[in-house]
């Protein structure tokens, strides 16, 4: 069985500064699939080599078959690769709405924007209620709903989600949390980077942890909850 | 004091200001939205300006029905800079900073280069045109057509592009490449195309206006600097992108100039838009609508 999204030895960094030196990572369709790793194990990197941000140095970057690694960006959302950043990156002096209908600027998905905008309204009510507003002036939690929102507005086939709950209170990471098997409902799979270890392999089907670069251990959610190497890094006992 | 308040004045500084606004407009396209610093902007002016009167003087085209054709004129040009030289340095180049570095001396060739070849071409002598010149009077207020056509023409335009701007998703578009480069890629907008569009338009406006300005005074190959000054002032002065903020600017410039020089002497004009541009840097490098930069 081939993976939706493919990623093998893949190489890259800043100049001359390497971070990822050859991970190889498989997504399935319909599945949740997490990367788990320390700050600066290289998760980021890897999330913006995918989506096209940084250039893929050696190895490659395969989607439905298809080595993307070499397209633009916009050709990648086109396709369907669509990154939710690390930091959020909505746009803070246009208006919610705006932000939403810049999401689906991609030929594939501006012909049904009008839909996927009633189904993320539907999802995230709390946009409906602030969509004249400037993204600037919402709060972190729901700018992160804005930046979940603006992605799925271009009909992704794999949601690429860095951090999404990174720099929220408790309660509000909870809740953006629990949103997220619910966008499997949009037929898409996901490969989620997250701090929350434990509650990341409770939603995952399959996990990766990244150290300096490198693909350290793999396996179910299940059996990496259970890893003594895990436990010991990730979940403090 | 009678002087100062003589609707005479006030429509100079009008007609100024709106010519400004256009030319802040232009280059707002290429240097708010893509940060190339384009210091031959108002060798681009000198261009339309050159191509109204070329087509004037040769085929007795107004240029009023020649716009389309001198700001298509401009445009190719843009184009074909853009294509030519910063394409790849737009694809290369990561850091805004070198960016604006190495753009700046890539236009400062350009420049030299459009100066020169019009100079070799038309002779360094000004020239002017007579066209559409009668005076209408309202009210107390004798304008000739000209300076009329050229204030509306240059307002219409201006908030023809802020709507447009405003309103369509390539606006839009743009908005998202100046407050996000990386989070505008992501959402799938095509860089590269917005900014082809971009040069296509700021060096089309720029022609536009160029044209405007010959039929309010006479054009010379080395016309075009104070324009492009009075450009940057008016993007900084009006916010970097921020085009409703570039039109007040442009029309504050123009009544800064016309009533200094109403108060001094026309030998100041050069000396008054470079000292606004050093005020302007000095004092609110963030525009006179932007918030500081954090």
């Amino acid at each position: 069985m081939t993976a939706l999204l493919e990623i093998n030895d893949l190489g890259t960094g800043y100049g001359d500064v390497k971070v990822l030196h050859g991970v190889s990572i498989a997504l399935e369709k319909g599945k949740v699939t997490a990367v788990l790793g320390a700050n600066g194990a290289g998760k980021t990197t890897l999330f913006r080599t995918i989506a096209g941000l940084l250039p893929c140095m050696s190895g490659r970057v395969r989607f439905q078959g298809e080595d993307i690694g070499v397209l633009a960006s916009h050709k990648r959302v086109e396709k369907g690769v669509v990154l939710v950043p690390e930091g959020r990156l909505v746009f803070p002096d246009l208006t919610v709405a705006e932000n939403l209908r810049l999401g689906a600027i991609n030929v594939r998905a501006r012909a049904h924007s009008d839909d996927t905008l009633k189904t993320v309204m539907a999802l995230f009510p709390r946009l409906e209620e602030r969509k004249s507003q400037y993204a600037g002036t919402l709060s972190g939690g729901e700018q992160q709903m804005l930046a979940l929102g603006r992605g799925l507005m271009a009909m992704p086939r794999v949601l690429l989600l860095d951090e999404p709950t990174l720099g929220l209170a408790p309660g509000i990471a909870k809740q953006i949390f629990s949103t997220i098997p619910e966008l499997l409902d949009f037929g898409l799979s996901i490969l989620i980077a997250e701090q929350d270890v434990r509650s990341t392999l409770k939603i995952a089907d399959y996990g990766y942890v990244l150290e300096n670069g490198l693909v350290g251990i793999t396996g179910d959610g299940e059996s990496l909850v259970r890893s003594p190497l895990v436990a010991q890094a990730f979940l403090g006992h | 004091m009678d002087l100062l308040l003589s609707p005479q004045l006030l429509f100079s500084a009008l007609v100024l200001g709106s010519l400004y606004a256009l030319i802040g407009v232009g280059l707002n396209f290429v240097y708010g939205t893509i940060r190339l610093l384009n210091i031959a902007h108002g060798d681009l002016v000198m261009i339309g300006a050159y191509a109204a009167f070329g087509l004037f003087t040769a085929l007795g085209l107004s240029p009023m029905f020649g716009l389309p054709l001198i700001a298509g004129i401009t445009a190719m040009i843009g184009a074909g800079l853009y294509f030519g030289l910063f394409k790849r340095q737009l694809e290369n180049t990561t850091s805004v900073e070198q960016l604006e570095a190495n753009s700046l001396l890539l236009f400062f060739g350009v420049s030299v280069i459009l100066q020169n070849t019009m100079a070799l071409l038309f002779t360094t002598s000004p020239r002017a045109y007579q066209h559409l010149d009668y005076v209408i009077s309202i009210g107390g207020l004798d304008m000739t057509l000209s300076r009329l056509l050229a204030l509306v023409v240059s307002l219409t335009i201006v908030f023809a592009i802020s709507m447009f701007l405003k309103f369509s998703i390539y606006g839009l578009g743009i908005s998202a490449i100046i407050q996000n480069r990386d989070a505008a890629k992501i959402v799938g907008i095509d860089v590269g195309r917005v900014q082809l569009g971009s040069f296509i338009l700021g060096f089309g406006v720029a022609g536009i206006a160029g044209a405007l300005v010959s039929l309010t005074e006479q054009i010379s190959p080395f016309m075009g600097f104070p324009f492009t000054i009075a450009a940057f002032v008016v993007i900084i002065l009006g916010g970097l992108g921020n085009i409703s903020g570039g039109i007040i600017a442009g029309i504050l410039l123009g009544f800064i100039e016309i009533y200094s020089v109403a108060l001094t002497s026309a030998t100041y004009r050069s000396i008054l838009i470079y000292g606004v541009f050093v005020a302007a840097i000095m004092l609110r490098p963030q525009g006179l609508f932007g918030k500081a930069q954090t």
